[in-house]
């Protein structure tokens, strides 16, 4: 195990946002990650693609600080999560594949609520249904019970929440599963927004022609190690298909 | 931050089918409870100032007759209610609420209701106390066993952690927001009940209020306790199943188990005498004197010291009545050995409580029982209190007869004939001034419990210590 502070440099500019580097993560005698070294700059849209149990999640829990490093170190704008975990998350905004929200509360409360904890408490009610508008929800949706929303809808709250809170990273596993594709056309719509607005993105997929439509850069993993990277502009959707498939042999 | 997490807790739970439920049945047990608690006061209180009136009447109109026979014809104490007697009902039920107070004897109090109760009233009487006691930590327990596990089941801890809260402002939004849910059903309902008993003008004398307010800090650092555990177990277990399920056992354990166990455990440790060895022990002791000089020789000993105090050698020289002079010695040398035995008997009790006191650092209930029976004057030191009171009363009544006859039968001591008999009427039966009992003073009543609120104190710092710690190692997976 190595503090991946003394031997990285430092970088010029403040692009980079998410910075994994020799990340590893072990649960007994299984390597979940396996020195994973990752940079994501402002304004990249990282699809990290792989089977399940590749890594993905780890990798962005380890972000998040659900769960401590093995070794290597995790960076949220140069900031080691491990040693800074709150201070750190008020640069993230975690959507995970459910949506999850308290039933019980609107949609305008649930927003309200993350907003707050999340240290946003100067917004009025206009702006909070100003996110979820934004976001897609139809306005009269915000003041029902989030127990009667579809799970598209819940998505939507969860881009809105990580709008409110202003991110510079967004932290995204699989969030489009089970999306139908014109929920899933509207989210990866939304993602772009965000990335013009200068968010650093890295998203778990199993969606292929998502992330080559979509991203920026992908990256296939499998059994813990990063296998390789590209960059969505050079290849066509038949290379990452070809390359996916080459990998998962 | 906290206050976020505290309103959007009350919102949730305000909202919550659960609440609505709970709040309704333990609104009506309480309110029932506080009703025929007042109900049983009111009734009993009438009952006690006029049972206590007409003993004193017949005391004073018993007849013209000797006073010595007049203190064998006796009085009757009856022990006022506790001032909150209606809340708590402590151990008035099993100690006896009446005194026969007669010359030679001193007895032990009669009338207990708990032997006219059937079996039923063994699970405890449906008092304010017993549902602040037993039910209250329930609906804690109801409320919050998915404070932290249910976020975990339902995912939305993710969320919430990934929001960069510091995790222990969540925990006292959540306790916060938990505790005003729980407050919102249990405070309506005792100001009603308070509000009610202050119409029916209730004995708020000194200490009234001040009772209350050890009453409400008590029971509401009782109440934080099964709070913070309650957050403490939701924190720490797998899953809202798991979390219910030791709660509940713990409640179970604490409400009904422990109370039974050490009561059991308590009379084994402290045991003591059963009534007809005690009477026997106690008649025994009279027979043989106090000290092992046998009564008669006292006598002797102090007819020897009159006759020197008033320089005369026989019974009818001397100018006090000495049957009645014998008498009063005779009596006075019985308090030795009362007090020996009741003492001995009152002793065993007190270390009894305060040995299930003590049992309080494995179930706080023991504890708190012990503090609420104190200021709501049902336990067993204002039992004692009374209880030297009407002896306090009942020597005072003796020696008075007796001091009374000796002085104004002087003339009768060298007649030996029948006619020697004096009888004395109301007007002299009235210098013994009727029964009046006050209770203990909040001081007194305090006096005995640093222990409970040392355990109680005890056990809300290791309960938020332990939700604390729970809540730092939270982590967002099941372990």
């Amino acid at each position: 195990m190595q503090n991946g502070d003394r031997f990285e440099p430092e970088r010029e500019g403040g692009t980079q946002v998410l910075e994994a580097i020799n990340l590893k993560k072990t649960y007994g005698s299984h390597e979940a990650l396996k020195g994973l070294n990752l940079t994501i700059n402002a304004g990249d849209i990282y699809c990290l693609l792989g089977a399940n149990g590749a890594g993905k999640t780890t990798t962005i829990n380890l972000f998040l600080n659900f769960i401590d490093p093995s070794g290597g170190s995790a960076k949220v704008n140069g900031i080691d999560v491990t040693e800074n975990p709150l201070e750190t998350k008020k640069f993230l905004a975690y959507i995970p594949e459910q949506v999850m929200l308290y039933p019980n509360l609107t949609g305008l409360e649930n927003i309200q609520y993350f907003a707050r904890l999340g240290g946003h408490d100067e917004y009025g009610d206009q702006d909070l249904r100003g996110f979820l508008t934004r976001c897609g929800l139809q306005a009269e949706a915000a003041d029902r019970r989030v127990s009667t929303y579809s799970k598209g809808m819940r998505q939507k709250v969860g881009v809105a929440i990580a709008l409110a809170k202003q991110a510079k990273a967004l932290l995204l596993d699989e969030p489009t599963s089970g999306l139908d594709p014109k929920a899933s056309n509207e989210f990866s719509e939304l993602l772009v927004q965000l990335q013009n607005e200068g968010a650093a993105i890295l998203m778990a997929t199993h969606d292929l022609f998502r992330a080559k439509e979509t991203g920026t850069r992908i990256g296939i993993m499998r059994e813990g190690n990063l296998m390789q990277e590209m960059t969505t502009a050079e290849v066509s959707h038949a290379d990452v298909e070809r390359i996916y498939l080459e990998h998962m042999h | 931050m906290i206050r976020f997490v505290a309103r959007k807790e009350l919102t949730e739970l305000v909202r919550d089918g659960r609440f609505h439920w709970t709040g309704i049945i333990l609104a009506l047990l309480l309110i029932t409870a506080l009703a025929t608690g007042w109900q049983r006061y009111a009734s009993y209180q009438d009952l006690q100032s006029s049972a206590q009136a007409t003993s004193n009447t017949q005391w004073l109109k018993q007849g013209d007759k000797n006073p010595h026979s007049a203190a064998h014809y006796g009085n009757y104490a009856f022990k006022p209610a506790g001032p909150l007697s209606y809340f708590d009902s402590g151990v008035e039920a099993y100690t006896g609420t009446a005194v026969f107070m007669e010359a030679h004897k001193q007895n032990f109090a009669l009338a207990r209701p708990a032997s006219d109760l059937n079996a039923v009233a063994r699970f405890g009487d449906l008092t304010g106390a017993f549902i602040l006691q037993v039910l209250v930590p329930l609906i804690i327990i109801f409320l919050g066993f998915t404070a932290f596990s249910g976020e975990r089941d339902s995912g939305t801890l993710r969320q919430l952690l990934s929001m960069g809260v510091r995790r222990r402002d969540i925990l006292w939004g959540k306790a916060i927001g938990i505790g005003a849910g729980v407050a919102l059903i249990v405070v309506p309902c005792l100001v009603l009940g308070a509000l009610a008993l202050s119409l029916a003008e209730l004995n708020t004398s000194a200490g009234f209020m001040a009772r209350m307010s050890v009453l409400v800090s008590t029971y509401g650092a009782y109440a934080a306790i099964f709070l913070f555990l309650t957050l403490a177990v939701s924190a720490w277990a797998k899953s809202g199943r798991h979390a219910l399920i030791a709660l509940v056992g713990f409640w179970a354990f604490t409400a009904f188990i422990a109370p039974k166990a050490v009561t059991e455990i308590s009379k084994a440790v402290c045991p003591t005498p059963a009534y007809g060895e005690f009477m026997a022990d106690m008649r025994t002791m009279q027979a043989k004197g106090f000290d092992g000089v046998s009564p008669w020789r006292r006598i002797q000993e102090m007819q020897a010291e009159l006759y020197q105090e008033y320089g005369v050698n026989s019974v009818a020289e001397l100018p006090v009545y000495w049957p009645a002079t014998r008498m009063q010695k005779l009596e006075e040398l019985d308090h030795d050995v009362f007090d020996y035995h009741y003492n001995n008997l009152r002793q065993a009790y007190t270390d009894q409580r305060r040995l299930q006191d003590s049992f309080g650092v494995i179930a706080p209930i023991l504890s708190l029982r012990s503090v609420s029976m104190a200021m709501s004057g049902t336990d067993l030191i204002t039992h004692i209190e009374f209880m030297n009171a009407t002896e306090s009363y009942r020597r005072n009544m003796v020696a008075k007869m007796n001091g009374y006859l000796s002085k104004a039968a002087a003339s009768l001591n060298d007649s030996f004939s029948s006619s020697n008999y004096m009888t004395a009427d109301e007007e002299v039966f009235a210098i013994v001034p009727p029964f009046e009992f006050d209770q203990p003073t909040v001081g007194q009543a305090l006096g005995e419990h640093t222990r409970n609120f040392v355990i109680l104190t005890i056990w809300l710092a290791f309960a938020v210590t332990a939700s604390v710690a729970a809540v730092d190692r939270l982590s967002t997976e099941a372990r």
